[in-house]
């Protein structure tokens, strides 16, 4: 009955864009694919709509486009890309919820380029500073949106922001797509979340969890 | 992409380059396509649409699935369901795009923010709500005491070039008349002419 909520997904055809996509296609949600291998955003048109007869999705041209269409706006792009993509849709990004994937990694994953006072999310909401920019979807893997219960338990999934109610949107989005949403505080916390997943990444390599690895918090 | 949107408030109120800049940031721009919902029924309103380009229509559904057009807006004009938007109670209208549209939001925080920081949208905005409510008044005041032929006439004359751009089933609906009778109205009209 509610009135579908429009997700440009920027960066679709990559593991993570087309990942998010293909789970959030499962909620009452109409998504506009855009990324630059045409082929395999087809593919990824055709998997979801194979999976889910009645999912609302397709592909646009131009991420511009996609996102003054958009409500919510998924930058699923590399970091190094953020700056681009965002000069792009900085006019139509204006006052809407953009979320930021991206890990800063150095080319050696034994790092992270930005400086310890910033992260990714940060220099996104430099770049976008009328947008509302929420950290999300950057501490799990690809794969884990395939298998968001490991070993038994569903997989925590963290979300930052300044704005409360874009943040309560995106865990909602964190929901749909099968993770555990954890808000985590407000944009500065992404410093400690990229820093999480650079450890988590550091973990998957040493022991061989084969990519299917994700945080659990235990509590009481 | 807000062009319509700020010659509308400069005919109102005139802004300075810089207010336009400062206002702009609270703005959200949006494209909505044909047959799409901007709000549904029993969700809260939580914006305020003005069309740059395109036309919406705000309708109640009663038991039957009858759709009661209370408003239609085409360029220049705002849509919203007033009441829920201000209240947070759940919506009573849906509205919809007859045609592919671009519009401008102004999300109720925003609202909030450009009354309290700029005492020229807090000016343009009660010109809005006096003219909104001047609109209704006539609109009330024509269902209940015009004929037929005056009220479709007063109809032409609120929204110019309607009658190419919208099914007359639709007018129908939003002047509370049966497609056949509104068909009547229109030839008896032509007839006097």
């Amino acid at each position: 009955m509610s009135a579908k909520q429009t997700i440009a997904v920027i960066g679709a055809a990559g593991n993570m864009g087309s990942s998010i996509a293909r789970n959030l296609s499962k909620g009452n949600n109409r998504l506009l694919l855009f990324g630059n291998d045409k082929e395999k955003i087809a593919t990824v048109l055709t998997d979801i709509r194979n999976s889910h007869a009645s999912a609302e999705v397709e592909a646009l041209e131009c991420a511009a486009d996609a996102s003054w269409e958009a409500d919510i706006i998924i930058l699923a792009v590399p970091y190094q890309a953020e700056q681009e993509i965002a000069a792009k849709i900085k006019e139509v990004a204006n006052q809407k919820i953009v979320i930021s994937i991206a890990n800063p990694l150095n080319d050696t994953y034994d790092g992270l380029v930005t400086a310890a006072d910033t992260s990714a999310a940060e220099e996104l909401q430099k770049l976008l500073p009328n947008s509302k920019v929420v950290k999300a979807f950057n501490t799990v893997f690809a794969a884990d949106f395939v298998t968001p219960v490991i070993d038994g338990k569903q997989t925590d999934a963290f979300v930052a922001g300044d704005d409360a109610e874009a943040v309560n949107t995106v865990a909602g989005l964190v929901k749909t797509a099968g993770f555990n949403p954890i808000v985590a505080g407000d944009l500065k916390i992404s410093r400690t979340l990229e820093n999480m997943q650079l450890l988590l990444i550091q973990l998957t390599m040493k022991y061989n969890y084969n990519w299917l690895a994700g945080w659990k918090i235990l509590h009481n | 992409m807000y062009e319509i949107f700020f010659r509308k408030f400069n005919d109102r109120v005139g802004l300075t380059r810089e207010e336009e800049e400062l206002i702009k940031q609270f703005l959200t721009p949006k494209k909505l396509r044909k047959k799409q919902y901007l709000l549904q029924e029993g969700d809260v309103c939580k914006h305020v649409a003005f069309v740059e380009k395109g036309a919406l229509k705000a309708y109640t559904v009663d038991e039957g699935g009858t759709e009661h057009i209370v408003q239609f807006a085409l360029e220049g004009w705002t849509i919203s369901d007033l009441y829920s938007f201000l209240t947070g109670e759940p919506a009573t209208y849906n509205i919809d795009a007859l045609e592919d549209a671009e519009l401008v939001l102004i999300s109720k925080s925003a609202h909030e923010e450009l009354l309290q920081q700029f005492p020229k949208y807090e000016t343009y905005i009660r010109l809005q709500i006096t003219g909104a409510y001047i609109a209704l008044q006539k609109r009330l005041t024509s269902i209940i005491s015009q004929p037929l032929e005056e009220r479709y006439s007063n109809f032409l004359a609120l929204y110019p070039n309607i009658a190419q751009r919208v099914p007359q089933h639709m007018i129908a609906s939003y002047m509370g008349l049966t497609p056949e009778t509104l068909s009547r109205v229109r030839s008896r009209i032509s007839a006097r002419k």
